[in-house]
């Protein structure tokens, strides 16, 4: 796929997803703002009762800004999940087109991806902006130009990662009637063990170590620590080895799983 | 009433037979609600390590608690969500018209007529987790406690139901296509955590006008004998006023639908 037609394809997508605006911004001002509540008031509550002013290593403040990140970057990570977007296509039989198209499958979606992706980095700035304000800028000390331009290349990666990490769950669709369940249960899993729903640092100690050499921690839980400049040269040039392992590895299984589909499939869609 | 009892037996066993046609699918959607409970677990056990009392409740009471939001949780899936799902595709596809010239309540048929046979599997898994939580919480829970815990339950859901729908019914004005039910699920997990963490007008709002908090730690307050006659009360208003409101809604929208799809 030549870079000119990715662009196009990526600012097709964009101004597809922009069409219905209103709704765009509803939403994402609305989760945000329903997200950062449920987690203010629960660890608002954690330390209240708690009687402790550190918990897992994380004053209040180090916290919500914990979270806020988390929010923000698994956004950039995740783009706008369209839920069984590369299934839907074997689903509707329209899987058939991109056979015939003079371009990869993958690299057209995963451009189609990264348009989803454009809105999303505007709300990522504007909300991260507005959260940086109510958090107190002293929170926010730890983040420096460097801290801000390594977070940027390991959520490109992660971007990446999660995108392979879910083709396979979206290729089933050769074989079962319904992906969406193993969406739901990859997000689930990738919540609990990625550090979305909390930080790992909360986790038991053999968890923790377990995680490190897993592929869900370098979707949110990296990538924020990165961010508040909690990770050095080589502890970050060792994440950033992980991750791409393990998107070499799932890109690995995408291939045989599409490779195997490609038989199955008959293209009448359902 | 005997006729809509029939009619739902029959929406019921139609359920079955179309969910054994699609067996795989069957089985993946038991074990997305499994993992759901896991992830849960893991969650609040993970919270109860760094602290003893969560929206004043300790780790046994806290058990009741979730136990209460994967009965929820079941109960919502079973009965309403896929039904709650096809609505607004209904809409605008223009579909409508088949359910509104039925002869029985509209929003009875659309909201009722595909059971989830699968999750009624994970609904019997969340009743077992439910009697495990309540079996081995150490304190006396009375039987009026748990008659009331179960019928609290069963007006929680009917709560959520009316207060999805606020979402969903402005389909038939907005040009969306699913209404505002993103929104819906991104504020869904204020049901899941105690009511007692929210403070201040928060709390106010998410009781009353946006009743999501008061779902599952009522009932649960209830059966740990911490409720009163008010807690009941407050319940079971709240619920008279959000569907009666949900009538006035879904009739004003219904009116509005031009059958033409959008």
């Amino acid at each position: 796929m030549s870079p000119r037609l990715f662009l196009h394809v990526l600012s097709v997508e964009t101004r597809k997803l922009m069409s219905y605006r209103v709704e765009f911004w509803l939403n994402t001002a609305v989760g945000f703002l329903a997200q950062f509540g449920a987690i203010y008031f629960l660890w608002k509550a954690m330390f209240a009762e708690s009687e402790h002013s550190i918990i897992g290593g994380y004053s209040f403040d180090e916290m919500l800004l914990y979270y806020v990140s988390a929010i923000l970057l698994t956004k950039l990570v995740r783009g706008r999940e369209r839920e069984s977007a590369l299934s839907q296509e074997i689903y509707e039989g329209s899987y058939t087109r991109y056979i015939i198209y003079p371009t990869s499958f993958f690299r057209y979606k995963y451009a189609q991806h990264l348009g989803a992706l454009a809105p999303a980095s505007v709300q990522v700035m504007v909300f991260g902006a507005a959260a940086a304000v109510a958090i107190g800028p002293r929170t926010l000390e730890t983040i420096s130009m460097t801290s801000v331009a390594m977070t940027m290349v390991i959520v490109a990666i992660a971007n990446l990662l999660h995108f392979v990490m879910k083709a396979p769950v979206e290729g089933v669709a050769f074989w079962a009637d319904n992906v969406w369940s193993l969406d739901v249960m990859l997000r689930f899993i990738i919540g609990i063990l990625g550090g979305a729903m909390l930080p790992l640092d909360l986790y038991p100690t053999w968890a923790q170590e377990l995680l490190v050499w897993l592929p869900f921690q370098y979707i949110t839980y990296f990538p924020v620590r990165v961010l508040v400049g909690e990770v050095g040269g080589i502890d970050f040039a060792i994440g950033v080895a992980i991750a791409l392992f393990w998107t070499a590895v799932f890109a690995g299984v995408v291939r045989i799983v599409w490779k195997r589909g490609d038989l199955q499939y008959t293209g009448v869609g359902i | 009433m005997l006729r809509y009892i029939r009619l739902y037996a029959h929406f019921v066993r139609f359920s079955f037979s179309r969910a054994m046609e699609f067996r795989l699918d069957f089985f993946f959607r038991i074990a997305m609600d499994c993992l759901f409970y896991a992830v849960q677990l893991a969650f609040f056990g993970i919270l109860y390590r760094h602290t003893s009392l969560l929206g004043g409740w300790n780790l046994d009471q806290a058990w009741v608690f979730v136990a209460g939001i994967f009965v929820a949780d079941a109960l919502q899936m079973t009965i309403f969500a896929n039904n709650l799902w096809w609505l607004p595709i209904f809409v605008n596809r223009g579909d409508l018209d088949y359910y509104l010239v039925r002869p029985v309540s509209s929003l009875f048929f659309l909201g009722t007529r595909d059971f989830a046979a699968n999750s009624f599997v994970n609904l019997l898994m969340a009743l077992g987790v439910l009697c495990w939580a309540l079996f081995r919480y150490p304190g006396s829970l009375g039987f009026v406690g748990l008659v009331l815990y179960a019928l609290l339950t069963i007006v929680g859901m009917l709560l959520l139901f009316a207060v999805h729908m606020y979402f969903l019914i402005p389909v038939f004005w907005l040009q969306s296509s699913r209404g505002l039910d993103e929104i819906y699920w991104s504020i869904h997990v204020l049901s899941e955590r105690p009511d007692r963490i929210f403070h201040g007008w928060v709390r106010r709002v998410l009781v009353s006008i946006l009743p999501l908090a008061l779902i599952i730690s009522f009932p649960t307050r209830v059966v740990l004998g911490e409720g009163s006659a008010w807690t009941i009360v407050h319940m079971v208003g709240v619920t008279f006023v959000a569907w009666s409101l949900l009538f006035v809604f879904w009739n004003r929208g219904v009116r509005s639908y031009s059958s033409a799809s959008s």
